[in-house]
């Protein structure tokens, strides 16, 4: 393992985060569209079979994804725009994760338990 | 003190894949890595093979990865690493044998840059002359000794060895920025490829570790913003 610093995990966990939300978004597209069959088709069984538990973590997963993903690439934006964005990357990547926990954290508490109480 | 280096060593004609050899020997705190490998090769096992030349941090040659990042052996301390040292050879080009890598396409890269000075009118009497502040918009670019610890450093580059790399980019901003010179659109031109600029993903693992404190991703951005406002 390369033992680079904040620019590198930064560029990592936003190309992870970006694969897998084409995937997501990929997969959300694909069944969603199965609606066109009516309520005989697929779909219901689809929707079922997402709601077991793993989907579920998967889909918070998807949630915290969607906030780094935005905010990085808002870090990103000021990095690639302006001529100080570069020298403040370290600080604006610690920023990037504390927003991450502040808007993430509140998300999970709320859904967490819906999950695993079963609703 | 005593250190242990791990160093990970490969002979094409004898090994099939590289392996781990492990050398313990007395070093002073002083020392740079460079001396411990020399102490290893003239004293303990002369078959070590890696690339030294001015042992000052000037000529390029030994770059390698060191301690989990791109160094050159001829300027970091043992006693800035502690008494454990793992040596590798840099990354992403072949390893010829031990430590020495075929450093042919990271030359490739700097040479499709144009990094030369391009100016076909007449040279004036006098000078070409330039404002002080005008030498200082590329003053950090100068400073290259095209050892590759940036260019092998990049997860980029890692996955696509077509990728032209920090370096290139970098030689390319020496020139691109010098007001006497003429041939930028050219050198635009070139970054401007699929394997050129744009694949740069602002890791700043090139900044981290060049040897010669150049703030690359910095240059980097301002290459791409100039290849941008040159477009629009
Ligand atoms: S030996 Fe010349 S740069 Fe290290």
């Amino acid at each position: 393992m390369y033992r680079g610093r904040e620019g590198q995990w930064a560029f990592v966990l936003h190309r992870l985060s970006g694969v897998a939300l084409a995937l997501y978004l990929l997969l959300h597209v694909l069944d969603i569209s199965l609606v066109m069959y009516g309520p005989e088709g697929p779909f219901n069984a689809f929707l079922a079979f997402y709601h077991q538990w793993p989907f579920r973590v998967g889909l918070l997963m998807v949630i915290v994804a969607v906030i780094y993903h935005a905010f990085n690439g808002l870090r990103i934006i000021i990095m690639d725009f302006t001529d100080w964005g570069v020298k403040v990357q370290g600080p604006l990547w610690y920023g990037v994760l504390a927003v991450t926990a502040v808007i993430g954290i509140p998300v999970l508490w709320k859904i967490l338990p819906e999950i695993f109480g079963g609703a | 003190m005593q250190v242990n280096v791990k160093i990970k060593r490969f002979n094409p004609e004898a090994d099939k894949r590289p392996y781990w050899a492990e050398y313990q020997l007395e070093a002073r705190p002083t020392d740079r890595v460079l001396d411990v490998l020399n102490e290893i090769k003239w004293e303990m096992d002369g078959s070590l093979s890696y690339r030294r030349s001015c042992a000052h941090g000037i000529c390029g040659s030994d770059a390698m990865l060191i301690n989990g990042v791109n160094r050159l052996a001829c300027k970091i301390l043992v006693k800035d690493l502690g008494a454990d040292i793992r040596v590798e050879p840099i990354r992403g080009l072949t390893v010829q044998k031990d430590l020495i890598v075929d450093m042919e396409p990271f030359f490739d890269a700097y040479k499709a840059v144009l990094p030369f000075f391009i100016n076909d009118d007449p040279a004036p009497a006098a000078e070409r002359y330039q404002s002080p502040e005008d030498r200082e918009i590329f003053d950090d670019t100068t400073k290259c000794i095209l050892c590759a610890a940036c260019t092998t450093s990049c997860p980029v580059f890692w996955t696509n060895g077509r990728y032209l790399g920090p370096a290139a980019i970098v030689n390319a901003h020496r020139f691109i920025f010098d007001s006497r010179d003429q041939g930028a659109d050219e050198r635009l031109q070139v970054l401007n490829q699929p394997n050129g600029l744009w694949r740069c993903r602002t890791a700043y693992n090139c900044t981290e570790a060049c040897p010669r404190d150049i703030p690359i991703t910095k240059v980097i951005e301002e290459v791409k913003r100039e290849l941008l406002w040159r477009r629009a």
